[in-house]
């Protein structure tokens, strides 16, 4: 008697399982396409169709115009260009610091991946500072050191831009080639040695063939974030009025009026174009990714360097000091400068800057938009994250890849398209009006960030086992009880680094805010962008090192909470 | 073709010390197996051999060679060795034929001789009509076959074998013992394998070193090692053993807890520890037994039946049976004799007497 009732039970339950699940599902996909799908069509459609009937006018009147092509130019050569030397210095980077017995590859790895957190517009900042044609501190100490007449380097240049982009996109790369590496069955590269194979040769016949899926996946993500990227070419180009698409899109939306609207469009649709297909070709290699047996306890085999050691290391050395320690400690050293023109001697040190930060009523209340939107937009991705992370790894509905691919689509999308779409949006025109509000900067964050937190979540999901699940189950355990009692504690550590990994870049966010901000929303990368071209560079580099730290200790929080598995 | 020659070698990762002073010839042509439990340093030894570990403290060397000392290290891609890896390790990016060509090219061979080379190693690991396959293509078995012509390609004087077969299920791993082998017959080379599963050790080694704990148990024929134990630890590690506590008295063996005793003439006093293997356990008349008990379990198993008799309080022994020999009912008395037993001295404590 009492099995049976237990068997009507779980019957009953295990149909409402099955409805529980389509809801989810069906709010998500139901989220993406009103804020994310419908907006993207509506700004593809608008372009073509500027009236309300089919015209290339638009198109014409864009691209007849040679400052858009120097623009559509510039990106496309900045971005190549910061892909190429992106790669090329990752991949070994990647190996001296995955491979070899090189000093210090620990701190390395740490130091180089957490550029990844970094705020873009931060190296822009520092190397403004340091390589401006006038008065930067490196030109001048090189002019000195080598009695030259003329600046060595220029940052307002193509050449400039692409260093900037290049010198804060290589984490990307980093991270991707490393990882593979790390996955790379050992024992591949030990057998061309035994079969005779020098490690160099290892290296290029066997290590780099097996790894081109993986660079090229890298080096296609580092162009789309550097095609992508407004807070380098906006700080870094606009000087030197060296425009990119990003940049003319957020000129042509200031101008204000339709016509400006509409042009925006014309250039944001080539901008999505350019990252969706870029993406998606991307991800052609990634499915080829070779799959092998792999056996147990191999641990990566360590290239000894031999004399070079020490030559590696002193390299590696040499280029985290030009690219990491030298910008922030610029920026750093420019929030205590009182007069730019000179160096930062003791008399020319203040506090103020640092005053002005912690004081100004429009700073502290922006730093509160930012804290609370990025709040929101973490927290609501995470949920996002974690049901997409059980849909996917733990079941088999049918429609559960819609939303993966969605949220994968919405995050290549670049942020200025998703802003500018957003805009035309939820205006009031298709009868939601959220423009000026903080919910639309939420909605676009989600958009834009939700899927480094889903790919926490969902890489930990994959590696718990489902028989851990299935005994819960068998237990008795329902759906909801289930992730509650066993899936959560697991996977905690993944979902506590997921939150993070949403909310710090849109902690710091600025592409986005800028064209979605308003008098009462104003967020702290807006507030930054204002007082570095308007106001103040020292209260911006102020802003900007309080960031750096905010990101840093959060860094070291979220390794020690997660004890060590965790940290970007 | 090759003799190779450790002395002395240990190696210890931080703290841990995995291997104790290992000392060994290997000799040419011999096919010897490293055989030990999980964990217990075979990799270790092996890829000490490869030249992917350097040793602690000790030398190598390969045919007089010092490859391994205290002031030399020959890299691995010096050594002339082939190796088979567990995770096989086949380059899935090149073809069947350019696996199996690399250690040529590498030498610099010219084109047609690699060829013909290639094609004749295909020929004897069975793979001459995948040359042009991608290893994704192929079965585990085939993938492991691609690794073994890769690795005798070259004609090296050593090959490495680290567990070749556990990634492959039952039945190819039977047939792929006897393929192995047969190509170590036909080629002579000498071959170091490694593995934890005792019947792969019996089935193909001239010579098996067991291992515990980073140290050399025992070295023998694979029958030495089975009939001849040089502790319990080898007795129990390979096959299936009894264990009885018992004590010297009076020429006899008086086992703890029980009434009962069995005949001893060897040279042990005080407590000694009874070792027995199933199969030496017959069932005999009441009159020449030395063993009786009461049948608690039986286990049907096809060929034979698994038994446990009950001996005393707590104390059960396993015995084999044979179907079509006995019909045995559950709790019936039986008496016991046997064929072989032993004995090792007892420190207390059971299973722990090994060398460390
Ligand atoms: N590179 C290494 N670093 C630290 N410990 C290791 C390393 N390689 C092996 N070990 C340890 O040495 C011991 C022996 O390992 P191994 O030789 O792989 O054992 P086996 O092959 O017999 O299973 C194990 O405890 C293992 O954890
Ligand atoms: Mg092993």
């Amino acid at each position: 008697m009492a099995s049976q009732k237990s068997a009507a039970i779980s019957t009953k339950r295990g149909s409402f399982h099955f409805d529980a699940k389509w809801i989810f599902i069906i709010a998500i996909i139901a989220f993406l396409l009103v804020f994310q799908v419908l907006p993207l069509i509506y700004l593809l459609v608008r372009s073509f169709f500027p009236e309300g009937h089919f015209s290339l006018e638009a198109f014409a009147r864009i691209y007849s115009y040679a400052l858009n092509w120097t623009a559509l130019k510039n990106t496309i050569i900045t971005g190549g260009a910061a892909m190429i030397f992106g790669v090329l210095i990752a991949f070994p980077l990647a190996w001296l610091v995955g491979r070899t017995n090189m000093y210090g590859k620990n701190f390395f790895r740490t130091l180089f991946v957490m550029t990844y957190m970094v705020p873009p517009y931060v190296g822009a900042m520092a190397w403004l500072r340091l390589l401006n044609p006038n008065a930067g501190i490196l030109n001048k100490f090189l002019m000195d050191l080598f009695h030259l007449a003329e600046a060595p380097f220029n940052i307002y240049t193509l050449g400039g831009l692409t260093w900037v982009l290049t010198s804060f996109y290589y984490p990307y790369a980093f991270i991707t080639i490393s990882r593979a590496m790390e996955k790379m069955d050992p024992s591949l590269e030990e057998a061309a040695r035994i079969s005779g194979a020098s490690p160099l040769r290892t290296l290029f016949t066997v290590t780099l063939p097996l790894m081109m899926p993986s660079i090229v996946a890298a080096a296609l993500l580092v162009f789309v974030a550097a095609i992508s990227c407004y807070g380098i070419p906006s700080i870094v180009g606009a000087p030197g009025q060296i425009h990119t698409v990003t940049t003319r899109i957020i000129d042509y939306v200031y101008i204000g009026n339709q016509e400006g609207i509409t042009d925006s469009t014309v250039l944001a649709v080539f901008l999505m174009a350019l990252a969706l297909i870029v993406l998606y070709v991307s991800n052609i290699p990634l499915k080829r990714q070779y799959i092998t047996v792999s056996g147990k306890s191999t641990r990566p085999n360590i290239v000894d360097l031999g004399k070079w050691r020490w030559v590696a290391t002193l390299g590696v050395t040499l280029f985290a000091i030009v690219v990491v320690v030298i910008p922030f400690a610029t920026v750093f050293a420019t929030s205590f400068t009182m007069n730019m023109g000179k160096p930062l001697t003791l008399d020319n040190m203040t506090f103020k800057y640092w005053n002005t930060i912690f004081s100004r009523k429009a700073i502290i209340s922006s730093t509160q938009n930012s804290i609370t939107a990025a709040f929101l937009a973490a927290t609501f991705g995470l949920l996002v994250s974690c049901v997409m992370a059980y849909l996917l790894k733990r079941t088999n509905v049918k429609g559960r890849h819609i939303p993966d691919f969605l949220i994968t689509v919405g995050s290549g999308t670049p942020s200025v398209v998703i802003a500018l779409a957003l805009i035309m949006t939820m205006s009031g025109k298709f009868g939601i009006n959220i423009y000026n509000t903080m919910a639309i900067m939420v909605i676009a964050y989600m958009i834009k960030y939700m899927l480094m937190g889903m790919r926490s979540v969902v890489s930990a999901f994959s590696q718990i086992s489902p028989s851990l699940e299935e005994a819960a189950q068998i237990s008795g355990s329902g759906w909801v009880r289930r992730f509650k009692d066993i899936i959560i504690p697991l996977i905690l550590p993944s979902i506590v680094a997921g939150w993070f990994l949403i909310f710090m870049p849109c902690f710091y966010e600025l592409t986005m805010s800028t064209l979605l901000y308003s008098a009462d929303t104003k967020t702290l990368g807006v507030e930054l962008y204002t007082y570095q071209t308007y106001h103040s560079q020292q209260t911006a580099s102020a802003l900007a090192s309080a960031i750096l730290i905010v990101v840093m200790t959060m860094n070291i929080l979220l390794n020690k909470l997660t004890k060590g598995k965790f940290s970007i | 073709m090759s003799v190779i020659s450790i002395s002395h070698i240990t190696k210890s990762f931080g703290d841990v010390q995995v291997l104790k002073d290992f000392n060994e010839v290997f000799q040419d042509g011999e096919f010897i197996t490293l055989l030990g439990p999980s964990g217990c340093g075979k990799t270790t030894m092996l890829r000490i051999l490869a030249g992917f570990e350097r040793p602690t403290s000790g030398e190598l060397s390969i045919d007089g060679v010092v490859v391994n000392s205290d002031t030399v290290f020959i890299p691995p891609e010096k050594r002339e060795i082939g190796m088979v890896f567990q995770s096989y390790a086949v380059w899935p990016h090149m073809t069947v034929f350019d696996n199996v060509a690399y250690p040529l090219k590498i030498k610099k061979v010219p084109k047609d001789v690699i060829k013909k080379k290639v094609m004749d190693i295909l020929e004897v690991v069975h793979l001459s009509q995948y040359a042009d396959r991608l290893p994704s293509q192929l079965s585990g078995g085939q993938q492991q076959r691609v690794a073994l012509g890769r690795a005798l390609v070259a004609e090296p004087k050593l090959l490495l074998l680290d567990e070749p077969l556990s990634n492959l299920d039952a039945k190819l791993r039977e047939n792929m013992r006897y393929e192995i082998k047969d190509i170590q017959k036909k080629l002579g080379i000498t071959v170091v394998y490694v593995t934890h599963d005792q019947i792969e050790a019996m089935t193909m080694s001239d010579r098996v070193f067991v291992i515990n704990r980073g140290v050399v148990q025992q070295v023998g024929s694979p029958e030495d090692i089975y009939k001849r134990p040089a502790n319990q630890f080898v007795a129990d590690f390979v096959g299936k053993l009894n264990f009885l506590k018992g004590k010297v008295e009076n020429g006899r063996i008086q086992l703890k807890g029980l009434s009962q005793s069995l005949p001893y003439t060897g040279p042990l006093t005080g407590d000694v520890m009874v070792c027995i293997r199933p199969e030496n356990i017959h069932i005999t008349p009441k009159e020449i037994s030395v063993l009786s008990g009461t049948l608690s379990h039986i286990y049907y198993l096809g060929n034979e039946n698994d038994c446990r008799v009950q001996l005393g309080d707590d104390i059960f022994i396993r015995m084999s049976t044979y179907p079509d020999l006995h019909d045995l009912k559950l709790g019936q008395e039986l008496f016991m004799e046997l064929s072989d037993f032993l004995v090792y001295p007892d420190d207390g404590e059971a299973h722990t007497k090994i060398l460390t």
